[in-house]
């Protein structure tokens, strides 16, 4: 059924589907409303679950940790300062291979300090090991989170659900809940074989001596891998029963036959497909990432074999690098047979809007062939001082 | 080869693998059961942290039998000692040192009346036979130590009656002779010990008859003489010696009549002969001593040599004490006193190096007298002992007592050394386990172990409680019989043995074993006050000393390793 709902409370609502044992989360712009309306749920009888009312992120993330090492299903969530406050032990989280879902609702991180969207937290613990999957809309970040509950305890990974701030988790759509009894038949009963069973002792977060550790960061690593073509599975079967998909790994769409392409994750994505409906505007092929990690660069390749040009747009920048997606992207493409020539861009970083003629503005940049590889799009650098330019 | 568990978690023992003893680059732990400072302030040589840990446990049969085996007489002490052992008591820098002498009267009086036995076996019939001159507290001693050894023991003693100095001249107020009685009675019905009374050294019997007949000769004959007095040449005619005072008192019961009495020295004699003169009716008895008493003008050394409960007792009754002072002239009337003058003395350097007491002119006084008392110490009788006596003392060469002829040895005040009835129980220990161990062909050593130093205690782990009240007659109701100190009781010893830190032994706390980061402090077994049952797993110890500094009585301390 189709209701009318703001992002958060959305997410609440799908969060509650899922029937988490344990919820712990620590209120942050623009994440406060998804734990509130949680409480809320709580309060009114509709999620049975353990809410720990925590002081930090930091002890958010420790107790969905412990709980679901102790074998519950757990959830949490949080934002820009409060992720960075949780990056220890979201590296523990993921390192120590414990499925849980956290969403994080995407903002700048500080300083200076603004409470406004861009892909600076998510990617600031972008090598935590966790499995991290980025949503168009309200539609799909309800699904992601859903999808996201089997797909962690499929793989014995943690997965971060990134929504952009404000622009989906403050906005109302008609958002399509399922029915709980559906979600029931989806979604099994959690089930963790490595349980804290006092019966049959386990420790976990031993220390690790030189004759172990590379063997681990392998494992880590090819379980991230074998999680794409169940990141990719999950999608399908949600798609089978419930007619609509997230967007697997990636998606192509607008003109297969246009020797320019834009590559976008996130809410940007509704923006530049409403650029490139206007009338007159020039043909694109419409690469959406939803996985970033893991990075799905088989199918990049895929999806960019036969471009002439490949714009990469980025929400998070990584200063004296230049855009983070984009980086990746070229790693992922170079030495490879026929694949285009990349301009990257980051766009609305802190909040700054992202306008429908940014479309056509970023198709035309590609004409200046003086362009530097990677560029803060956007910026009006009149508004700094020249040596600061 | 270890097959990895997802994220690296461990199932139960996986730990194992990880020795993490071998990070420990500079000290490991060990367990070093150092001396109690107040076993090591104990003349008698009594490890009172032992007999304490035993009482803790209510066991109290178990802790005397531990006291007895150093000190045979703990009801005579119990009264009579110094008690050295309190003023070492770590316990002093929290909340004031262990009543560990109260404590050990009541355990000594304790085993008198439930009867308790020593707990030695007799001597084998063809035992050596060790001599020994003199039944008081140093020839006890040594004959009851000479029986736990395997050894048998004769003792030949000048007195009528058993005990030395305890029965001449310690007052029954401070030492009831049913207490004395009764101790002695124990020890000398032990089987293989015999005891000839009226045998006098050089007049019943010789050195070289003992030393011939017997395994070994003890000498304790204790000092019976006292020291030749005068003021400037002059003597009273009527003159009596402190010592021969109260034996005299003792045997009869009465003293020579004097309104104003001048006793000169220092010491327990004169503390003792002061308050029965007192109380006998001398209007003023005054204390003429050199040394100081308690206060800002007397250094430690300088302390006038008297138990500190005696002096402070002496003066509620009313005892007079002029100190840092000498008698300088007899004021006679004729041939007998009539009063003395009294010069204050002052320490001056001397060109020795050392410093010397010189009257301090300018400070005399005269104060009357129809009495003048040295009490300056007394000396060895020489009878028998000719050729043995070094400057009016026996002198051993070693701390086992043992002098220059074979197979003799001196024990007690004899021997010049500090004059105790604890001292003497010490000396007639040591020398007896010498001449057992010399006997058997081996040779004696020394308790090197260190002194377990009070900032060495973690006292954070300690409740807090108060010395217990000792009860005591009030001045006003003391006579020449009543023993002016009472018993603390059964309950109070017991509260009190629980205020013993253990200094130096382990208390069983679990502290090694809670507190090690890496379960390396492994218990063993369940129950035992020695701290047997904690093992050190070097294996997993990193050396990072938290069980060292986390143990409350010092008994484990981080040593450098090997190599």
């Amino acid at each position: 059924m189709r209701e009318a709902l703001e992002g958060s409370q959305a997410i609440a609502r799908a969060v509650t589907l899922c029937k988490p044992d344990v919820v712990a989360a620590y209120p942050i712009t623009p994440q406060t409303h998804i734990v509130e309306n949680l409480s809320e749920l709580v309060a009114e009888g509709d999620l049975h679950t353990e809410f720990v009312s925590v002081e930090s992120e930091f002890s958010a993330a420790s107790v969905v940790l412990g709980a679901a090492a102790a074998g519950a299903r757990a959830y949490t969530a949080s934002a820009s300062q409060g992720v960075l406050l949780m990056a220890e032990v979201l590296f523990n989280i993921a390192g120590l291979r414990i499925p849980l879902v956290m969403t994080v609702a995407n903002r700048a991180v500080s300083g200076p300090l603004s409470i406004w969207n861009d892909h600076a937290d998510s990617m600031a613990v972008r090598d935590s090991g966790w499995i991290q999957l980025h949503c168009v809309s309200n539609q799909e970040a309800v699904d992601t989170t859903i999808q996201a509950f089997r797909i962690a305890q499929e793989t014995d990974l943690p997965v971060m659900v990134c929504m952009d701030g404000f622009i989906l988790t403050h906005v109302m759509e008609p958002i399509d809940l399922p029915e709980q009894s559906e979600v029931d038949a989806w979604l099994p009963p959690f089930v963790f074989d490595r349980a804290l069973d006092p019966s049959d002792p386990k420790s976990l977060g031993m220390m690790v001596t030189p004759d172990y550790f590379p063997e681990i960061r392998h494992a880590h690593h090819a379980a991230m891998e074998k999680a794409l073509p169940v990141i990719e599975a999950t999608d399908r079967d949600w798609e089978a029963s419930f007619g609509r998909a997230c967007g697997g790994l990636l998606t192509v769409e607008g003109d297969a036959g246009a020797r320019v392409g834009i590559l976008a994750m996130g809410s940007t994505v509704g923006t530049l497909r409403a650029g490139m409906a206007e009338p007159g505007a020039a043909p694109a092929r419409l690469i959406t990432l939803r996985a970033f990690r893991p990075f799905p660069a088989k199918a990049l390749r895929d999806a960019a074999r036969g471009l002439d040009h490949l714009i990469v747009i980025d929400r998070a920048i990584s200063p004296g690098a230049g855009g983070v997606v984009g980086l990746e992207v070229a790693a992922a493409l170079a030495g490879h047979p026929d694949m285009p020539r990349l301009h990257n861009h980051a766009l609305g970083l802190g909040g700054r809007d992202i306008p429908e003629t940014i479309y056509a503005d970023l198709i035309a940049a590609i004409e200046d062939t003086d362009a530097p590889g990677f560029s803060v799009f956007d910026a009006d650098l009149s508004k700094l001082a020249p040596e600061d330019r | 080869m270890t097959t990895l568990t997802r994220g690296a978690w461990g199932y139960a023992g996986a730990s194992l693998d990880f020795k993490t003893g071998n990070w420990r680059s500079t000290d490991k732990p060990v367990h070093l059961h150092a001396k109690a400072p107040c076993h090591a302030a104990c003349p008698a040589g009594e490890d009172q942290q032992a007999w304490f840990a035993l009482l803790q446990e209510g066991r109290a049969q178990d802790a005397w039998e531990a006291l007895v085996a150093a000190n045979p007489l703990p009801g005579v002490t119990g009264r009579v000692c110094p008690h050295p052992c309190e003023s070492a008591c770590n316990r002093a820098t929290l909340d004031g040192a262990l009543a560990i002498h109260n404590v050990e009267r009541w355990l000594g009086d304790e085993a008198v009346a439930k009867g308790w036995a020593y707990p030695l076996e007799a001597p084998a019939g063809d035992a050596p036979v060790v001599a020994i001159v003199g039944a008081g507290p140093g020839g006890l001693s040594a004959a009851y130590h000479c029986l736990r050894l395997g050894l048998k023991a004769e003792i030949f003693e000048a007195a009528p009656q058993p005990g030395g100095l305890l029965r001449s001249a310690i007052p029954p107020t401070r030492l009831p002779r049913a207490a004395l009685d009764a101790e002695l009675e124990r020890l000398l019905a032990l089987p293989g010990l015999t005891l000839t009374l009226r045998a006098r050294l050089g007049r019943d019997v010789s050195l070289d008859e003992l030393s011939s007949r017997y395994a070994a000769v003890l000498l304790a004959p204790g000092c019976q003489e006292g020291k030749e007095w005068d003021v400037a040449g002059a003597v009273p005619t009527d003159h009596r010696e402190g010592l021969a005072l109260l034996r005299e008192f003792m045997d009869h019961g009465s003293f020579p009549e004097a309104q104003r009495v001048i006793v000169h020295g220092g010491g327990n004699t004169a503390m003792d002969l002061c308050r029965l003169m007192k109380r006998a009716g001398s209007e003023h008895v005054t204390l003429v001593t050199a040394s100081g008493l308690p206060g800002p003008n007397t250094a430690p050394g300088d302390l006038i040599n008297v138990v500190p409960r005696e002096l402070e007792e002496a003066l509620e009754e009313g005892v007079e004490i002029i100190d840092h002072a000498t008698v300088g002239r007899l004021i006679m009337k004729g041939s007998k006193v009539t009063g003395v003058e009294v010069v204050s003395l002052r320490k001056l350097p001397g060109g020795d190096g050392r410093t010397h007491r010189v009257a301090f002119e300018g400070t005399e006084r005269i104060l009357p007298a129809d009495m003048v008392i040295p009490c300056i110490g007394e000396r060895v009788d020489p009878e028998g002992l000719e050729g043995l006596l070094e400057r009016g003392y026996l002198r051993p060469a070693d701390s086992w007592g043992s002098l220059s002829r074979p197979n003799v040895y001196a024990i007690g005040d004899a021997s010049g050394q500090s004059g105790t009835v604890a001292a003497a129980i010490g000396d007639g220990r040591r020398a007896a386990e010498a001449l057992a161990l010399r006997l058997a062909g081996e040779v004696p050593v020394s308790d090197a172990r260190p002194v377990l130093e009070a900032p060495q205690l973690n006292p954070r782990y300690y409740g807090g409680g108060a010395r217990p009240h000792v009860p005591k007659l009030p001045a006003a109701a003391r006579d020449f019989d009543s023993e002016i100190e009472g018993d603390i009781g059964r309950t109070a010893a017991l509260a009190e043995a629980q205020r013993c830190l253990s200094c130096g032994n382990c208390l069983a706390c679990d502290n090694c074993w809670t507190f090690c980061p890496d379960n390396a402090v492994i218990k063993t077994q369940e129950l035992a006050s020695d701290g047997s049952h904690y093992l050190f797993d070097l294996d997993y110890c990193k050396g990072c000393g938290l069980c060292a500094q986390e143990c409350p009585t010092g008994y484990i301390q981080m040593v450098p390793e090997e190599g």
